[in-house]
C-alpha cells in the first residue's frame, strides 16, 4: 500500500500533539493507529461501509474528548481501542443494524474474523501473526470474543457455556501468552 | 504481598484493559494502579500485549477514509480556533476594499462607454441628416422626373391623336423669316397649347414678351404670352379658345395687349 508518509510520534508527543489540536496530530493519531482501531470495529460489524464510518466517529470522539484522557490510568491505545469498541458494540445494538446483519453462530464469527483480509503489514508486528496463532485455540476464542467481537466476558460465559471463572482464566492464560510472544 | 499476588492473578486487570468492569471495579483498580507500582506494571504489561494483538490483526481502511477522517477532526479545530473572527474580519475589510475598486473601475468603464456611445449618437445623428437631405434631393428629383414624364405623355399623347389635336405651324413673317412655332389646338376641347420644342423666335428682350392670338370670325383673341427664352420641352397651356381659324404670334410689351401691334407680327398660320 503506496501513500504518503506516515507520520509516527511517541506516545506522550502524540497526547501533547492531540490536546493542542494540532492537524499534524490528527494525521499521527491516524497513521498510527487507524488500522488497528478498524481492525477492531470491521471485527465487531462485519460491514466496510459502516465500519468506515465508525472510525471516522470513534476519532472525532477521541480528538475532542482528549482532555478526559489520563495518562496515570492506562495507556492511550487502551483508552482509544475502548471508545472504537464500545461505538461499535453501540451501533451492533441499535434497531436498524440488527435488521440489517444476520445472525452468525459462533464458529463462523471466529473465523470470519481472520479469513479474507489482508492485514496491515506493519514491521513491528511482522511475524506477529504467526507467533499469535500459537495460542491455544480455547484461549484465542474467547479472547476474540471478547477483544474482536465485543462480548463481555459474561456474555461469552454464556455463549460458550463456560462459567465465568474458566472464562476470565483463559482469557488471563491467552493474554498471558500474547505477553511472552510480544515481550 | 499475598493479597497483592491473588490480585494480580484474580483476572480483574484483563477485564479493566478491556473495558468490561463496572464502574466501581474500575475506581478500585485505578486506586490500585495509583498505589501499587506492580499493578500499574502488570497493567501496562496487559494493555502492551493487548495493543500489539490489536497491531497484528490491523485491517488498513482505504486512503479516502484518511482524508476524511483527518479533514473531519481538522473541521472542529478551525472552527474552535479563535483566530477565524478575526481572518474572517480580515477578509471582510479586503472585500470592501475590492468591491471599492471593482466599483471605481466598472464606474470608468462605464464612462468611456458612455462617451463611445454619444459620439456614435452624434455621427448617426449627422448621417441621419445627410441622408434626409439626399432623400428629399431624390423625392424632388422624382417629383421633378414625374412632372416632365407626364409633360412627355401630353406631348405624345397629342402627337397620337391627330383627330382630337390639329396641328398648326406657324410661319415666319418678312420680320422675323427665321421663326416658326406649332400650336396644337383641340376645337371639342377648346384647348391650345404651343409645343416648346418647336419654338423658334428672336429671343425677348426684358420689356417684351411674345403674345399668340387666335383669329376667330377676323378678329384677334388674346390666348397668353410666353418667352422665346422658355423651357424648350413639352407644351404649354394656353388659355382657351372656341372656333379659331388662324393663330398669329405679335412682340408686345412685357404681360402682353389688349390688341395685337400689327406692326409687330412674327408669325401666322392658318388652320
Amino acid at each position: 500500500m503506496s501513500r504518503i508518509s506516515k507520520i509516527s510520534l511517541s506516545e506522550p508527543e502524540l497526547v501533547q500533539a492531540i490536546r493542542t489540536r494540532d492537524r499534524k496530530g490528527a494525521e499521527a493519531l491516524y497513521d498510527m493507529y487507524s488500522a488497528a482501531l478498524y481492525g477492531v470495529i470491521y471485527r465487531i460489524i462485519q460491514h466496510e461501509e459502516i465500519a468506515e464510518d465508525l472510525l471516522q466517529e470513534a476519532f472525532v470522539k477521541i480528538w475532542n474528548s482528549a482532555a478526559s484522557y489520563d495518562e496515570s490510568k492506562g495507556r492511550l491505545f487502551t483508552w482509544m481501542v475502548n471508545i472504537a469498541r464500545n461505538l461499535s458494540i453501540d451501533k451492533t445494538r441499535s434497531k436498524d443494524f440488527r435488521n440489517h446483519s444476520k445472525t452468525e453462530d459462533i464458529e463462523n464469527i471466529v473465523l470470519s474474523v481472520d479469513k479474507g483480509f489482508t492485514t496491515s503489514i506493519n514491521p513491528e508486528t511482522l511475524g506477529l501473526k504467526e507467533l499469535v496463532n500459537k495460542l491455544n485455540p480455547d484461549q484465542k476464542a474467547i479472547l476474540d470474543l471478547v477483544y474482536f467481537r465485543g462480548f463481555t466476558h459474561v456474555e461469552a460465559a454464556e455463549e460458550l457455556n463456560l462459567p465465568l471463572g474458566t472464562v476470565k482464566t483463559r482469557l488471563r492464560n491467552a493474554i498471558i501468552t500474547l505477553r511472552k510472544v510480544f515481550n | 504481598m499475598k493479597d497483592l499476588k491473588t490480585y494480580l492473578e484474580s483476572g480483574i486487570l484483563e477485564l479493566y484493559v478491556l473495558g468490561d468492569l463496572s464502574s466501581e471495579e474500575v475506581r478500585e483498580v485505578e486506586d490500585a494502579i495509583a498505589q501499587y507500582p506492580d499493578v500499574r506494571s502488570e497493567v501496562e504489561a496487559i494493555e502492551k500485549a493487548l495493543q500489539a494483538y490489536a497491531l497484528s490483526n490491523a485491517i488498513q481502511p482505504s486512503d479516502a477514509v484518511r482524508n476524511r477522517v483527518i479533514n473531519s477532526i481538522g473541521g472542529s479545530e478551525v472552527s474552535e480556533t479563535p483566530i477565524v473572527p478575526l481572518r474572517s474580519a480580515g477578509t471582510a475589510s479586503n472585500f470592501y476594499k475590492y468591491a471599492f475598486a471593482a466599483s471605481v473601475a466598472l464606474l470608468l468603464v462605464s464612462v468611456i462607454l458612455l462617451i463611445n456611445l454619444n459620439n456614435r449618437l452624434k455621427e448617426s445623428n449627422t448621417q441621419l441628416a445627410v441622408l434626409q437631405t439626399e432623400n428629399q434631393q431624390y423625392s424632388s428629383r422624382v417629383n421633378f422626373m414625374n412632372q416632365e414624364l407626364e409633360d412627355s405623355k401630353k406631348f405624345l399623347q397629342i402627337y397620337q391623336q391627330p383627330a382630337q389635336y390639329k396641328l398648326v405651324s406657324l410661319k415666319g413673317t418678312p420680320k422675323a423669316p427665321a421663326a416658326s412655332l406649332t400650336v396644337a389646338f383641340s376645337p371639342a376641347k377648346e384647348e391650345v397649347m404651343i409645343d416648346l420644342s418647336s419654338l423658334k423666335m428672336p429671343s425677348n428682350d426684358e420689356e417684351h414678351q411674345y403674345q399668340l392670338w387666335a383669329l376667330v370670325d377676323g378678329k384677334p383673341v388674346d390666348l397668353g404670352v410666353f418667352d422665346s427664352t422658355d423651357d424648350h420641352s413639352g407644351m404649354k397651356r394656353m388659355k382657351s379658345v372656341k372656333g379659331a381659324q388662324a393663330f398669329a404670334v405679335t412682340l408686345e410689351p412685357k404681360g402682353g395687349s389688349v390688341n395685337p401691334t400689327m406692326e409687330q407680327m412674327m408669325a401666322i398660320g392658318n388652320i
